[in-house]
């Protein structure tokens, strides 16, 4: 008997039980305290729903539209006629000051500064400064806040975007979703609280990397769920030839008993989620055919997010979903549109990649708006890092490129709480350094948090012997971005 | 005189090792009480009780004589410390007694009763001591709010929490609600009422004003001249740093506070939006706004009781979902998103809860106007969604004497212009939402003119695409 409970024990490591007797006390309290039904013994509530914030939140959904490679501030928010006048002069060292390089530019003997080659028009009532290749986002500039001093730590792609989405420049942690999956659970029990959807423009592209929608040291029910474009939104999600819903119940009704017995031998919380995760993908069968089914959507709502988005896997498609998706409660939906890596044949690029998501990114606003969801769903629409204001290789009038640069780019907000119809921020004369009211990434965060009723700083997870939250240690809410 | 004066310096230098002595006899009265109640009694453990004892009594009277000591200083408020003196002289002698009746071996019955007598004189003696050193409030202050619920305290002052929140912090006035907290948290233990450390109180403006020992503390306006602040920014290791070693000191974002209060004037009326802001003090004050949302909302002034937890389970049963808007709020939020298929019948169990409701939203399911009566008797709601339901203008009269619904989505429902009447009378109403409804562009014109504050959605009504300068898109290469 002695002997029993001891073979129990050993299959238990000794940092698994200190998790699990401190998840046992602490995430008693948390699960009841934001899935007030997990205690209730409801087996079809079990999993999920919804979580209850620190505080009230503004937001209740996030749609990020990530605008994979860094589209360039110069020529979309961040108006700089300076640049234009200035053009192919060398940058002041005392503007560039201890700036790193990439590996692209460090060895360019001139750094040419470079206007942009598209006009800027003043919009709405903020009379906000918007590029000319992006005249539906600037037909609803009093619906948006234009940021232009974001910051980021990183100058390459790949730290940059893992940086952006998981507050580390290392891919170990958990993307922004996943902790607000952790944080706040799913609204719709038969959809996962995170989901992903990624398109590719015409533009030099970068990759797109699942560690970006990791749930890091998460429960991995909190990882980011990916739709694909082909005929099967979600890989592996119906039922083989051969086999009908009984059956498929019947099968996971044992599998999850074996599951449960296996659980008890080694106490891995692993073998839970696994069936948590079998759980929703039964439930995601019937909700998930209706949702992408975009044939049933009205003419008109076509007409406004383009012809575009009745074509799986592009970025207008995917908008629309995303809408889909955000109305039907999923707690997060990520887009990843790659393509603006504009390092040379910028002016080209940059328009054709504008023509792929300006309308869509404003239809999916004003849509939102005269549904009675904007209140609610934050918008976010923008890149990992800016480009520079210098020209990356040979400068001519209308052909140039530009760099990677950190220290200040241009993003904008919609909905959710966020102070509309205003711009946050100011850069220098020539867009390289930030004047006025710095946006770090960890700032973007907390106040992204903060906007969804979660206290950054209180919304931890315990790992590796410490406490980590999305901003781990930095990270201050912005209150002139706040509604 | 003069060696009067030296005298009592002398009487103070001994009073503040009363505090250290002290501690000795009360864990030795304790071991005395523990050996005579809990030990087996022998002549043995009798003698070595009594020898216990005899040592207590020694050291309690030199300890009670250093007190007195230490009570000469003036820096304990008088009140307090009689009740604190005469009881550890109360302490002493009980001790005495008890030492002499067990020494003479007199009846069990009187000794255990002067046992428990003793020390229970001297826990309280001990109590009264340690709130004259750290405050009245210093044992209890950081119970957390669920052990104050049960013990029936009242929950902690915004004093006690790291950065007190303020929600609207441009209308906040500076002394009270950012320096007094402060001042509260980490000075006012030793300068204040009942202590006053350099003759100085920091408790009310007019004592701030009034200064210490060494005259005024505070410099309106030079804020480097003013002693509050310099002390502050002395190296920690001056033996004129405030607070002094042990207590724990300003963070540099207070002392900034602080810095910034004085520098503008310390002036005790005046709003934080009064007071011009720098690049240093803003993250300073941002902080004080991290974990608040504004909520315009009069209701969220409002406290409401918990929910019933077995009503909200009979509620979620339906499939709706019924929770608090937030942890530390008892309003709640009704979703049916995941119940598409209520009715009224499921929904007549929310008038359980129908005070606590601030959010109602039962878009897409079988809401008829039977229940609208239920949602007119919802005193609280703010937002009501009856987006694609079958309700009609008819049952829209019913809405109009919600004192606080600033938000109703009437998407996808057959009303139109008829109703709007009824919404215009609403007057706490922001926002209306009447896409695919039958409403006209007539009617939203009337709508808005008996209401210009109302933000109407009635759709999009612009013409897309928008034209690009089309050479622009093919630039030369």
């Amino acid at each position: 008997m002695e002997n029993e409970f001891f073979k129990n024990r050993l299959n238990i490591t000794r940092r698994h039980f200190f998790g699990q007797a401190a998840a046992g006390i602490g995430g008693l309290a948390l699960g009841s305290l934001l899935v007030p039904e997990l205690f209730k013994g409801d087996a079809s509530a079990q999993s999920l729903p919804l979580g209850v914030a620190h505080f009230a939140p503004k937001a209740k959904r996030v749609i990020y539209l990530c605008q994979n490679g860094a589209p360039s501030q110069y020529e979309s928010f961040d108006y700089k006629p300076m640049l234009n006048k200035m053009a192919g002069q060398d940058l002041p060292d005392s503007i560039r000051g201890t700036q790193r390089l990439t590996g692209m530019t460090a060895s360019q003997d001139k750094f040419p500064l470079v206007g942009s080659y598209y006009n800027f028009k003043q919009h709405g009532k903020s009379g906000t400064y918007i590029s000319e290749i992006f005249p539906h986002i600037g037909s609803i500039a009093d619906d948006i806040c234009v940021i232009r001093t974001m910051s980021t730590d990183a100058i390459n792609h790949d730290p940059a975007l893992t940086f952006l989405q998981t507050g580390a420049q290392v891919g170990n942690r958990p993307s922004m979703g996943a902790w607000m999956s952790y944080g706040l659970g799913s609204e719709n029990k038969n959809l996962p609280a995170f989901c992903v959807l990624l398109s590719r423009g015409r533009g030099n592209g970068q990759g797109v990397y699942s560690k970006l929608w990791t749930n890091g040291f998460l429960d991995s029910t909190h990882q980011g769920v990916v739709f694909s474009s082909s005929e099967d939104p979600i890989l592996y999600l119906n039922d083989s030839d051969g086999i009908d819903k009984a059956g498929r119940r019947r099968m996971l009704d044992q599998l999850a008993e074996l599951n449960h017995e296996g659980f008890a031998e080694n106490k891995d919380p692993e073998v839970e989620a696994k069936v948590q995760q079998y759980e929703m993908a039964y439930r995601m069968q019937t909700a998930v055919p209706e949702l992408t089914d975009l044939s049933k959507e009205p003419d008109h709502i076509i007409k406004m997010y383009g012809p575009e988005c009745l074509v799986p896997g592009t970025y207008a498609a995917n908008v629309l979903l995303a809408r889909k998706l955000s109305e039907s409660g999923v707690r997060f939906v990520q887009i990843y549109h790659q393509g603006w890596d504009s390092h040379g044949n910028l002016p080209q690029e940059m328009a054709m990649q504008a023509q792929d998501v300006d309308r869509s990114s404003a239809a999916l606003i004003t849509d939102l708006k005269q549904r009675g969801l904007l209140d609610e769903t934050l918008v976010i629409w923008g890149g990992e890092f800016g480009r520079t204001n210098y020209c990356q290789g040979k400068y001519t009038v209308d052909n140039y490129g530009r760099d990677h640069h950190p220290r200040a780019y241009s993003i904008f907000m919609a909905g959710g709480g966020v102070k509309a119809g205003t711009v946050y921020g100011e850069t220098d004369e020539l867009g390289y350094n930030v004047v006025k009211d710095p946006v770090h990434i960890h700032d973007f965060h907390a106040t992204v948090q903060h906007l969804m009723g979660i206290n950054h700083e209180q919304l931890t997870y315990k790992h590796l012997g410490r406490r980590y939250r999305l901003t781990d240690i930095a990270g201050n809410v912005l209150p002139g971005l706040i509604a | 005189m003069i060696i009067a004066e030296a005298g009592q310096q002398w009487l103070i230098f001994w009073g503040h090792f009363h505090p250290m002595l002290v501690h000795l006899p009360i864990g030795m009265f304790f071991m005395a009480g523990i050996l005579h109640f809990f030990a087996k009694q022998t002549s043995e453990s009798q003698g070595l009780i009594v020898r216990i004892l005899m040592w207590t009594t020694a050291f309690s009277i030199v300890s009670a004589a250093m007190g007195w000591g230490l009570a000469q200083s003036g820096e304990y408020d008088p009140d307090a410390l009689q009740i604190h003196q005469w009881l550890g002289i109360s302490t002493c002698v009980l001790s005495v007694g008890l030492t002499y009746v067990m020494r003479a071996g007199m009846n069990h019955r009187l000794t255990n009763s002067l046992f428990v007598l003793s020390l229970l004189c001297l826990t309280i003696t001990g109590h009264y001591g340690g709130n004259l050193t750290h405050g009245s409030d210093y044992l209890l202050s950081s119970l957390p709010s669920s052990g104050r619920k049960v013990l029936g305290i009242k929950q902690a002052e915004e004093a006690n929490k790291a950065v007190p929140q303020i929600a609207n912090l441009p209308e906040a006035i500076v002394y009270t609600q950012l320096v007094k907290p402060l001042l509260t948290q980490k000075c006012t233990s030793c300068h204040n009422e009942q202590k006053q450390k350099g003759k100085l109180r920091l408790d009310t403006p007019e004592f701030i004003l009034l200064g210490g020992e060494d005259g005024p503390v505070v410099s309106a306006g030079k804020p480097l001249e003013s002693e509050l602040i310099k002390r502050l920014l002395l190296d920690a290791s001056d033996e004129h740093h405030m607070p002094p070693k042990g207590k724990t000191p300003l963070t540099e974002n207070e002392i900034a506070l602080l810095h910034w209060w004085v520098q503008h004037g310390a002036d005790f009326k005046k709003k934080v939006s009064e007071l011009p802001s720098d690049e240093r003090i803003k993250p300073v004050l941002a902080a004080y706004t991290q974990g608040v949302v504004s909520q315009e909302s009069p209701v969220y002034k409002q406290e409401v009781d918990e929910a019933d937890e077995a009503d909200l389970a009979r509620i979620r049963k339906h499939g709706l979902m019924a929770n608090p808007i937030s942890k530390d709020q008892n309003f709640i939020e009704v979703n049916a998103i995941n119940a598409p298929r209520v009715t009224n019948k499921e929904l007549a169990d929310l008038s359980k809860i129908q005070g606590q409701i601030v959010r109602l939203k039962l878009g897409n399911t079988g809401v008829s106007g039977d229940f609208i009566k239920e949602i007119a008797a919802m005193p609280l709601l703010i937002q009501l969604d009856l987006n694609h339901t079958k309700l009609t203008d008819q049952d829209l009269v019913g809405l109009k004497n919600l004192a606080y619904l600033e938000s109703i989505n009437l998407v996808g429902t057959p009303i139109s212009d008829r109703g709007l009447a009824s919404l215009a009378h609403i007057k706490s109403l922001k926002r209306v939402y009447l896409w695919q409804t039958r409403v006209t562009e007539k009617g939203v014109a009337v709508l808005k003119k008996m209401r210009p504050d109302l933000t109407i959605q009635s759709g999009f009504k612009g013409r897309w695409p928008l034209e690009v300068d089309s050479a622009k898109l093919t630039p030369t290469k």
